[in-house]
C-alpha cells in the first residue's frame, strides 16, 4: 500500500512538475514569436532572437514588453499585414524612438504584461486601458504643451479642447488654473481612480474601464447617475437627484473628441526633456463692439454650460425655480434694463442659494457661482453690454 | 554497475560520509535515525498507536513541512523583490510575467502560507480534543500557541509586500486596531498624556504615521528576517519539549520509526506538495491595483484569518474587537493546561455518543464534556465569524448573501440605538453574577436566586427598550422614545414585533403580552440558570477560587461575545454601557 503510494504521489509530482515547465515554455508569447519566425527567411532572422523583449525607459519609470509579441513594429522591411506584426503607422516612431519612449507611455495597457488580455488592460485591477485608435491622440498633449503645433496629428485633441470651451464645461468644472467649483475638477480626469466609479460601472455595459465610462457619461449624464427617489429609500431620508450635468445632445464624433481631451487630463508629470513648451499666449483680440467683447467673456467662462448657447435656456436644475431650470438670459433686458448695478451685482456674488420650486425637496446641485475674482470689471460691463443685447432675438411684437 | 558500487563503497570518502550500510536490519534502522541529524529528533522506537494517521492527522508534522516550504519559495522569491514601494508592485508583475515559473512559485508561497494557517489551527485543535496539553505537555501547548501567534504574524506581515491595494489595506484594517489600543494607541482608550499618532502603537508596527516604504522594510525585514527566526527558536522549543515530555499516545507495541513513521511523513509531506502543486497550477494568488492610499477599495478586507476580528469590531468598539479580544483568547488559550485539572483524556479521542439534553438530542463527548464544548464552541465560532465576514460582507460591510451580487448603489439604513447606562450596567452585572457560585448558606434559594437574577436581566433590557427617551432626539432621530425608534427600523426584529404589537392590537392587549414576553425571557434565564448552577458548584468544588474565575470569567466572555451579537442583530442595539469620556463602550 505505501509503496503504491509512494509511486503514485512521486509520479504525480514529476508530471506536475513538467506540467509546469511546459506551461511556461508554451506561453502565449512563444507560440505569438514562432508564428512570426515562420514566416521570415533564412536571411531575415539575422540579429532576431527569442524571448521577451523589453524596452526599459528609465526616465519614464516604464518597461514595456509590447515588442515581444508586436515583433516587427520598428522593422517596416519585416512587417506583415496581421497584427500584432504590422509596423508602426505613420512616421511618428522617428520623432518618437522607442528606445526614448517606449510604447505604453502613449497608446496606454500594461507594459509589463506578456499576455495580450492583460497587456492591453483588458483586465480587472488594471487602470490603464489601450487607447484604441485616435484614442491615442489623448497622449500627445501630455508632452505637448502646444498641441496646435501638432495639429494635424492630432486633430481630435484639438477638437475635444474647442468643444470643450464651446459647450461651456468650464462653467462647472475647473481643469488646472481655470474654471468654476460648481462640480468636479477634471484636472486628473484621465488617471481617475476606478474605485470609484463602481456605482457608475453598475449602470453601465461592459468593459468597465475610464474610456467606456467616459463615453457613457458624456452621451448621458443621467443614465450613469440616475438618483433615488424617496420611495425607493429607507422612510425618513431624503431624496437623491440624478446628475445635475445637463445633457448636451453630443453626436458620437463630438463625444469621441471630449473624451480624447478629457482623457489627456493626467497626473502624468514627463521629465522636462519630454516635454515641448506651451505656445506663446495669443495676442489680445481686438473687438469691433463691446457686445463682441462680451459674447466672448460669455463663451470664455462658459456660461453657456448652464445657460444654454447664446443663453437660449432650456437647461434643467432640480428642484429650481422657475420651473425647475435655469433662466434662459433672453429676458435680462425686460429684468435689469433700468437697474444694471443689481444685474451686475448679481453676476459679482452669484445666487446662492437658489431658491427651491419645492421647499420640502433638497436644494438644488446647481447654483449661480460668484465672478467677482474671475471676471475683470472691463470685461464685466462688455458682458453686461452683450446680456442685455440678447433680447434682440426675441420676436418682435407683431404690431411694432 | 554493481562492481562500481562495490569499489565505491570501500572508498574512504564513502565510508567518511556514510557510516553505516542500508541493508535492512535491526541495527541499521536505528543507525539511520540516530546517524543522521535530520532525522535523530524521532526517537527510534515509538509505539504503534502513535503513527496511526487517524490519531494525529499529521498536522503537526504537515505545519513544519509547510514551514519549510515556505522558506524555500521564500528564500526564492526574495532573489527577486525589492521591498521599495516604487519597485515591489513591479517585482511581483515581472514574477507573474516575465520570470520562468514565477507566478508557481509565488502562488506556492501564497497557498502553503493559507495552508500553514489551516494545518496549525487544525493541529492546536487535535492536540485539544485528544488532551495532549495535559500535565506534563503544559508549557509545550503554551509554545504551541506562541507559534500560532507568530504564524499568524508571519502571515500578516508578508500580506503587505505585494504592495497592491489588496495588501495596503488589508494591512491598514489591521494596523488601525493597533491605533486602538488602551493607553498605548492614539485612539483608544484611557490614552497616556504623551500619546500621539507620532509615537503610538500603530506609528511602532508601520514606521510612520501613514503606510509607506518605512512599513514596506519593516514588514520585509520581520517577515523575512526576524519573526522567521524567532519562530525557529520557538520551533526548536517546541519539537525538543515532544521528545522530552514523551509523546502523549504511549500504547500499544514498539515498532522502528524507520521505516514506520519516517515513511507515512514522507508520503504525508509527498501528498502535501501534491496538493500544493495543484492548487498553484490551477489558482493564481490575487494581485490587485498598486497600492493608492487615496483611494479605498469598499469594503476592505483583513486576511481571511483576521476577518473574524474584523467582523467583530461591527459588534465592538475597535479597542475591545481589536485588542482586547485577541489578547484574550491568546491569554485564555495558554492559560487551558493550567486551569483544566481534569485528569482523564490524554492520548486518545473521546468516544461521542447521543444524548437527551432537555428532549434535545445532542451529539456529546463521554469525557470532558465541558471542556470539548467549551473549545469547540470557540472554535466555530471563529470560523463562522470569518465565513460571515468574508462572504456575506460587501460594500460599506453591509450584509449581503454569499449567492447575492454586491451593489454600490444600495442604500440601507441601520438604526442602532445605545440602553441608557444604567439599565445597561445593571444586564451586564446580572450577566456576570450568573458565573458566581451560589455561597453554602444561600443553597437553599439557589433557584430562587437565579429565577431573580433571570428576571431582573429580562427586565433591564426590556424595560428600558420599552420607556428610555431617545437619547438622539431631536437632532438625528424623528422618534422620541427607543421603542418607537427601533419599533420602526427594519434591523431590530424583536422590538419591530413588540411596536407592531401595541400599534396593531392597542396599549391594552400590547403591553400585557410584552410584559409575559418579559416574564417568560427572565424565567428561561433563570432556569438556564439553575441549570447551569449545578455545574458551577462542581466546576468550583473542582478548581477552587482562583482557577474558576479565570474559566468562568474566560467562558462568560466568550458567550458574551455571542449574546452582544444577538443584542444587535435582534434588538438593535449598540452599547449596553457607553463612557465616551473615556472611549470605553460595550
Amino acid at each position: 500500500m505505501k509503496r503504491v503510494l509512494f509511486l503514485l504521489f512521486t509520479w504525480s509530482l514529476a508530471a506536475l512538475f513538467a506540467v509546469a515547465i511546459w506551461r511556461d515554455t508554451d506561453r502565449e508569447w512563444t507560440r505569438t514569436q514562432r508564428r512570426f519566425f515562420k514566416t521570415l527567411a533564412k536571411g531575415e532572422r539575422r540579429g532576431l532572437s527569442p524571448g521577451i523583449k523589453q524596452l526599459i525607459i528609465s526616465d519614464l519609470d516604464r518597461v514595456d514588453r509590447c515588442t515581444t509579441c508586436h515583433l516587427a513594429v520598428d522593422k517596416p522591411q519585416l512587417a506583415l499585414a496581421e497584427e500584432p506584426f504590422t509596423a508602426h503607422p505613420g512616421q511618428i516612431l522617428q520623432s518618437h524612438p522607442p528606445e526614448k519612449f517606449g510604447c505604453t507611455v502613449c497608446h496606454g495597457g500594461q507594459g509589463l504584461a506578456t499576455e495580450a488580455e492583460a497587456a492591453h488592460g483588458d483586465v480587472k485591477h488594471w487602470e490603464e486601458p489601450l487607447l484604441r485608435g485616435p484614442l491615442v491622440q489623448a497622449s500627445c498633449a501630455r508632452c505637448h504643451g502646444d498641441v496646435q503645433a501638432i495639429a494635424a496629428h492630432a486633430p481630435l485633441a484639438i477638437e475635444g479642447e474647442a468643444l470643450f470651451r464651446a459647450k461651456g464645461c468650464y462653467g462647472c468644472h475647473a481643469v488646472r488654473d481655470f474654471g468654476q467649483t460648481v462640480s468636479q475638477d477634471l484636472t486628473a480626469i484621465g488617471s481617475k481612480s476606478y474605485l470609484l466609479m463602481e456605482a457608475d460601472f453598475e449602470m453601465m455595459d461592459p468593459p468597465h474601464d475610464r474610456i467606456q465610462w467616459l463615453t457613457s457619461k458624456l452621451r448621458h449624464p443621467r443614465r450613469l447617475n440616475p438618483g433615488v427617489r424617496p420611495e425607493h429609500l429607507p422612510p425618513g431620508e431624503e431624496e437623491v437627484f440624478p446628475s445635475a450635468m445637463p445633457r448636451f445632445g453630443l453626436a458620437d464624433d463630438e463625444v469621441r473628441a471630449l473624451a480624447v481631451y478629457l482623457l489627456s487630463l493626467t497626473e502624468f508629470n514627463p521629465p522636462v526633456s519630454y516635454t515641448t513648451p506651451a505656445a506663446p499666449p495669443a495676442p489680445a483680440p481686438v473687438y469691433s463692439s463691446a457686445e463682441a467683447r462680451g459674447q466672448a467673456v460669455f463663451e470664455r467662462f462658459g456660461c453657456a454650460g448652464c445657460h444654454g448657447s447664446g443663453g437660449l435656456g432650456g437647461r434643467h436644475n432640480w428642484n429650481g425655480g422657475l420651473g425647475q431650470e435655469i433662466p434662459s438670459l433672453l429676458h435680462v433686458k425686460a429684468y435689469y434694463g433700468q437697474d444694471i448695478e443689481s444685474l451686475k451685482e448679481l453676476i459679482r456674488r452669484g445666487r446662492q442659494p437658489v431658491p427651491r420650486a419645492d421647499p420640502a425637496r433638497p436644494r438644488t446641485l446647481l447654483y449661480m457661482p460668484a465672478w467677482a475674482d474671475r471676471i475683470a470689471e472691463e470685461d464685466l460691463d462688455a458682458l453686461v453690454a452683450y446680456l442685455l443685447s440678447l433680447s434682440d432675438r426675441l420676436p418682435q411684437a407683431a404690431s411694432e | 554497475m554493481m562492481p562500481v558500487k562495490q569499489y565505491l563503497k570501500k572508498t574512504k570518502v564513502w565510508k567518511s560520509i556514510f557510516r553505516h550500510d542500508f541493508t535492512d536490519t535491526p541495527r541499521t534502522r536505528l543507525l539511520r535515525v540516530f546517524g543522521n541529524v535530520f532525522l535523530h529528533l524521532h526517537p527510534v522506537r515509538i509505539a504503534k498507536d502513535a503513527i496511526r494517521v487517524t490519531y494525529t492527522w499529521g498536522q503537526g508534522g504537515l505545519s513544519f513541512y509547510l514551514f519549510l516550504v515556505l522558506i524555500v519559495t521564500g528564500i526564492l522569491l526574495m532573489f527577486y523583490y525589492r521591498p521599495a514601494s516604487s519597485l515591489a508592485y513591479r517585482d511581483i508583475k515581472d514574477l507573474s510575467f516575465a520570470l520562468t515559473l514565477g507566478q508557481l512559485l509565488r502562488n506556492m508561497h501564497r497557498w502553503a502560507a493559507h495552508l500553514m494557517v489551516v494545518t496549525v489551527i487544525f493541529h492546536m485543535v487535535r492536540v485539544f480534543l485528544t488532551g495532549a496539553y495535559k500535565p506534563p505537555r503544559e508549557y509545550n501547548w503554551v509554545v504551541g500557541v506562541l507559534l500560532l501567534v507568530m504564524t499568524l504574524f508571519l502571515s500578516y506581515t508578508g500580506y503587505l509586500l505585494p504592495w497592491d491595494q489588496l495588501a495596503l489595506w488589508a494591512v491598514t484594517v489591521g494596523a488601525q486596531m493597533a491605533a486602538n489600543s488602551p493607553m498605548l494607541g492614539s485612539e483608544g482608550p484611557f490614552r497616556l498624556p504623551f500619546i500621539t499618532t507620532s509615537n503610538d502603537a500603530r506609528f511602532g508596527l508601520i514606521g510612520g504615521t501613514v503606510i509607506g516604504d518605512a512599513t514596506l522594510i519593516r514588514f520585509y525585514v520581520l517577515h523575512c528576517i526576524a519573526v522567521p527566526f524567532i519562530f525557529s527558536v520557538f520551533l526548536c522549543v517546541h519539537l525538543w519539549r515532544v521528545r522530552k515530555d514523551s509523546f502523549s499516545k504511549q500504547t500499544g507495541e514498539k515498532v522502528d520509526v524507520w521505516p514506520h513513521l519516517i515513511s507515512r511523513e514522507f508520503l504525508a509531506a509527498l501528498l502535501i506538495t501534491v496538493i500544493l502543486f495543484v492548487w498553484s497550477i490551477v489558482m493564481n494568488a490575487p494581485l490587485e491595483a498598486e497600492a493608492n492610499l487615496n483611494v479605498t477599495p469598499n469594503p476592505s478586507k483583513a486576511p481571511w484569518y483576521f476577518v473574524g476580528l474584523q467582523e467583530l469590531l461591527v459588534y465592538f468598539d475597535p479597542w475591545i474587537a481589536g485588542v482586547v479580544l485577541p489578547t484574550l483568547i491568546i491569554v485564555g488559550l495558554m492559560a487551558i493546561p493550567y486551569v483544566d485539572t481534569n485528569p482523564k483524556g490524554i492520548g486518545y479521542w473521546a468516544r461521542m455518543r447521543w444524548r437527551r439534553i432537555g428532549g434535545l438530542p445532542v451529539w456529546y463527548p463521554e469525557e470532558r464534556p465541558l471542556a470539548v464544548s467549551v473549545f469547540m464552541l470557540g472554535i466555530v465560532m471563529w470560523f463562522v465569524l470569518i465565513f460571515i465576514g468574508t462572504y456575506c460582507r460587501g460594500p460599506n460591510w453591509e450584509w449581503y448573501w454569499p449567492w447575492e451580487p454586491w451593489s454600490h448603489r444600495r442604500i440601507a439604513k441601520l438604526t442602532l440605538k445605545s440602553l441608557p447606562n444604567l439599565w445597561g450596567g445593571l444586564l451586564l452585572a446580572g450577566y456576570f453574577l450568573f458565573g458566581v457560585p451560589v455561597p453554602a448558606k444561600a443553597k437553599r434559594f439557589s433557584g430562587a436566586l437565579h429565577l431573580g437574577l433571570g428576571l431582573l436581566m429580562s427586565a433591564a433590557l426590556f424595560v428600558p427598550l420599552l420607556i428610555a427617551p431617545d437619547a438622539d432626539y431631536p437632532l438625528r432621530s424623528r422618534s422620541q422614545t427607543l421603542f418607537e425608534a427601533l419599533g420602526r427600523s427594519t434591523n431590530a426584529p424583536v422590538v419591530a414585533g413588540m411596536y407592531q404589537l401595541v400599534q396593531r392590537g392597542g396599549p391594552w392587549i400590547g403591553y400585557p403580552l410584552i410584559a409575559g414576553l418579559i416574564g417568560l425571557v427572565g424565567l428561561a434565564l433563570g432556569w438556564m440558570g439553575t441549570r447551569f448552577a449545578r455545574l458551577k458548584d462542581r466546576l468550583y468544588e473542582g478548581l477552587g477560587p482562583l482557577k474558576y474565575a479565570i474559566v468562568m470569567a474566560l467562558l462568560l466572555m466568550m458567550m458574551g461575545v455571542l449574546g452582544k451579537i444577538a443584542l444587535r442583530l435582534l434588538f438593535g442595539l449598540k452599547y449596553l454601557l457607553s463612557l465616551p469620556a473615556f472611549n470605553f463602550n460595550i
